[in-house]
């Protein structure tokens, strides 16, 4: 491992959107085993402190690829591809359908069944954020860098909702 | 008598043989220290035999009394007897107003220079902060391990409370060292306790099976909930959770409250009062785990307490530890049903409510044969035994995450996260940032860490001043800020600024801490008082300092130094190490710090190539077993 590999290269996966999770976590663990600072504890100071670097970056890199739109941007970084964080889709038909997801987040609290209907928001952001994900791993593949990277603005919106509805879900059973 | 061995001039010593390492729960009501000796994790027992040290200090004219004694003074003289102490670390005066108990202490100015910002307790022996307070707990426990292990220490593992935040852990580590120990590592105290139990140890069939397990902590004065995930050998804390002011000293509030109230006393109560009628409460408590109905006094009133009504008083708390259990779950997206082992952690576990309604929530009998009491100390005593080098566990990792997240104050008070609660750390993560003023060459970093978007509802860590920028037109400078968090949760920033490649000079000003100054001044305050040899002290840590390096010097030349040096390094390494020695034996502690740098400089180019070695090693190993696995 050296400063300089990409993560995937520290993990010994190939450069792509579809990740083994099992090898990344096998391979994770075979690397803290080496790299950990608690491993260098009784060595030199200069050893300790390389350590903790090493163990760092390879944290860095399993929680990029771990996540699917730190992952996504990540290989559109790879591929040159600069994204701002400020920007967002200009897709107007995702829009309107994220605003109309979000008005009925919005309405759980005074629907009949909160939980039901919480359940139904989560499985469709779900399967909508699946749908987003095929897309970019196709146009990343075929080197459509445009597509991969309009999905991967739909993902981290999707993403935000996912969470949203988690807190509220979770604010509901408080 | 036995024969001195001396090495041939220019050969190496064989290394040390057994190191002297303890483990240390500094807990909030009580603390142990355990060591391994024989194979075997055990508490270390004071003169009378007992293991427990009370964390209780007294302030007397006379000197200072920690422990048993201490205690039992608490009703008598509460205003110089500090208990719950931990409570306060990495705290400001506000929070523990906040806290909303009826503390009877006599705080004085917090602004006072070299308080840190920190609560300053007025006592007859003077002022004292929550750091020096629990320095010398620790003190007690440390000449405890000595006396018991024939010698100074050579490290400790200190635990602390999963959900502890950057400030209680620096705060924590800077006791240590006011205390004089070697800190190996600050360990989270759920992680110790399955690690006590032996978790990751192999079942008859030397399997080890990949599981969950939840440590449910109830201390005195904190509650954790932390979801481990066993895997090969690799602790990972999934999640952490909690409320570091939750605790068994509250069931105790409870009870007491319920007392005053049957016995017409009232609600506001001075300090001795509330002092007896805290110590009635955790009588009834405690006997209540024998007996279904107890008989309870205070004055002139007696009646009984149920284990109806007590369940009725805590309930409402425990509900709340349960809570913050189902979170902990969501985080580290479980189902209680996926929980392979509960361990149970801390005195108020005993409690049989708590028993039954842990056992309820998570569905499954909970671990609780070692002594909850002690069982943090014990994980810690065998992690220290590993750190320190005297025993190899090449299978077990324990791999901890930051329980909050870590951010910066931006424009309007809001803030920015830089590092997300539950990463696992070390972690670094660098941010750059832009003058907003033409010739401008500093700035400030506020660093803040909780989970709410305004950052007066985080906690405030500490501001980092930078100096030092060349001076460019407003926004041309590029300043790259890299946060670092150690394997102890502790932060580091450093600072560059990119075009010019200028190291910006970085002061840290914690917001409840103590600063590199303020440690110098303690520790001379310390000796003062103890009437400690100061000299003597600096050259004893200095030549352990030295001892460490050459040893750590010494068996990395063994294990490659002949394959990755050449003749001349290798010559120049043994020049600089023989002149160490020299210092060591007879130098003043300048001489051998300096001895120690060179060396540390002679030997990075050495430090490097080793670890290349291992990262080749690593990436073999590798390419061998990933693509043969299908």
């Amino acid at each position: 491992m050296e400063l300089q590999q990409n993560h995937f290269e520290i993990f010994g996966l190939p450069v792509g959107y579809a990740v083994d999770r099992q090898a990344l976590a096998r391979r994770y663990r075979e690397l803290q085993q080496e790299f950990h600072p608690d491993r260098f504890a009784a060595k030199s100071e200069r050893e300790q402190m390389l350590s903790m670097q090493y163990a760092a970056q390879i944290n860095e890199a399993n929680n990029t690829l771990k996540d699917p739109v730190a992952r996504a941007a990540y290989l559109l970084q790879l591929a040159g591809v600069e994204i701002n964080p400020e920007q967002t889709t200009a897709d107007g038909e995702f829009l309107m359908q994220q605003m109309i997801l979000r008005e009925r987040l919005e309405d759980v609290r005074s629907a009949a069944d909160p939980e039901a209907e919480l359940e139904d928001l989560g499985s469709e952001a779900g399967q909508l954020f699946k749908a987003q994900e095929t897309a970019f791993s196709t146009a990343l593949q075929g080197s459509v860098l445009d597509e991969a990277k309009s999905a991967l603005l739909k993902l981290q919106f999707l993403a935000k909702l996912q969470r949203q509805i988690e807190e509220l879900e979770e604010d509901l059973l408080d | 008598m036995a024969l001195l061995q001396i090495s041939e001039p220019g050969q190496t010593p064989e290394p040390h043989q057994r190191k002297r390492a303890v483990g240390i729960d500094l807990g909030t009501t009580n603390s142990l220290v355990a060591t391994v000796r024989s194979g075997a994790a055990e508490s270390l027992p004071a003169e009378d035999g007992r293991v427990i040290l009370p964390s209780a200090v007294r302030y007397t004219e006379a000197g200072v009394e920690v422990g048993y004694g201490a205690r039992a003074a608490a009703g008598e003289d509460p205003y110089n007897t500090l208990i719950s102490i931990k409570r306060f670390m990495g705290r400001g005066l506000a929070d523990i107003k906040n806290f909303g108990d009826q503390l009877p202490y006599h705080f004085a100015d917090p602004s006072a220079e070299g308080s840190g910002g920190m609560p300053v307790i007025e006592t007859v022996a003077g002022t004292v902060n929550p750091v020096q307070v629990s320095a010398e707990i620790l003190k007690v426990l440390a000449q405890r391990g000595a006396d018991s292990l024939g010698g100074p220490l050579d490290g400790a593992v200190i635990t602390v409370p999963a959900y502890f935040d950057e400030a209680q852990r620096q705060a924590t580590k800077d006791a240590a060292k006011l205390a004089g120990l070697k800190v190996l590592r600050l360990l989270n105290e759920p992680t110790a306790a399955a690690v006590a139990y032996g978790l990751d140890q192999p079942d008859e069939g030397g399997d080890v099976a990949d599981k969950t397990i939840a440590v449910y902590d109830l201390g005195g004065g904190t509650f954790d909930i932390s979801i481990l995930r066993l895997s090969k050998g690799v602790f990972e804390v999934l999640s952490t959770g909690g409320d570091s002011a939750l605790g068994g000293d509250d069931f105790d509030r409870a009870i007491a409250e319920w007392i005053a109230q049957e016995a017409g006393l009232g609600t506001d109560h001075d300090a001795a009062t509330q002092r007896n009628l805290l110590d009635a409460a955790c009588a009834a408590k405690e006997a209540l785990a024998g007996e279904s109905l107890v008989p309870v006094s205070y004055g002139d009133w007696s009646g009984e307490l149920s284990r109806e009504k007590l369940a009725e008083l805590l309930d409402p708390l425990i509900a709340k530890t349960l809570r913050a259990c189902k979170r902990a779950l969501r985080d580290a997206d479980l189902n209680a049903e996926e929980v392979a082992e509960v361990v149970l952690v801390g005195g108020s576990t005993r409690t049989l409510r708590v028993r039954e309604k842990v056992q309820a929530f998570f569905g499954r009998e909970p671990h609780a044969d070692i002594d909850p009491d002690q069982v943090v100390a014990i994980g810690a005593a065998l992690q220290a035994d590993v750190l320190v080098g005297n025993k190899s566990r090449e299978d077990l990792l324990l791999l901890d995450v930051i329980p909050l997240s870590l951010g910066i104050e931006t424009m309007g008070g809001l803030t920015e996260k830089l590092i997300h609660r539950n990463t696992t750390i070390p972690v670094a993560k660098a941010q750059e940032f832009t003058t907003f003023k033409d010739g401008q060459t500093a700035m400030a970093i506020h660093v803040v860490q909780g989970e709410r978007e305004l950052v007066q509802d985080c906690r405030s860590l500490a501001r980092f001043e930078l100096r030092g920028i060349p001076p460019m037109v407003a926004g041309a400078a590029h300043i790259r800020v890299t946060f670092q968090v150690d394997a102890d949760g502790l932060l580091s920033v450093t600072a560059l600024e990119k075009s010019s490649g200028v190291q910006a000079e970085i002061t840290v000003k914690p917001s409840y801490g103590l600063g590199d100054s303020d440690i110098t001044r303690m520790l001379q305050d310390s000796y003062a008082n103890a009437e400690e040899d100061i000299a003597a002290r600096a050259l004893r840590e200095a030549q352990v300092e030295a001892e460490r390096t050459l040893e750590a010097m010494l068996v990395a030349l063994q294990e490659n130094g002949a394959e990755l040096l050449s003749e001349q390094e290798l010559g120049e390494l043994e020049r600089a190490m023989e002149a160490l020695r020299l210092a060591h034996n007879g130098g003043t502690p300048e001489e051998i710090r300096s001895r120690i740098d060179e060396l540390n400089t002679l030997s990075e180019p050495f430090a490097a190539r080793r670890m290349d070695k291992s990262i080749k090693r690593a990436m073999q190993g590798h390419s061998l077993d990933e693509f043969d696995t299908p």
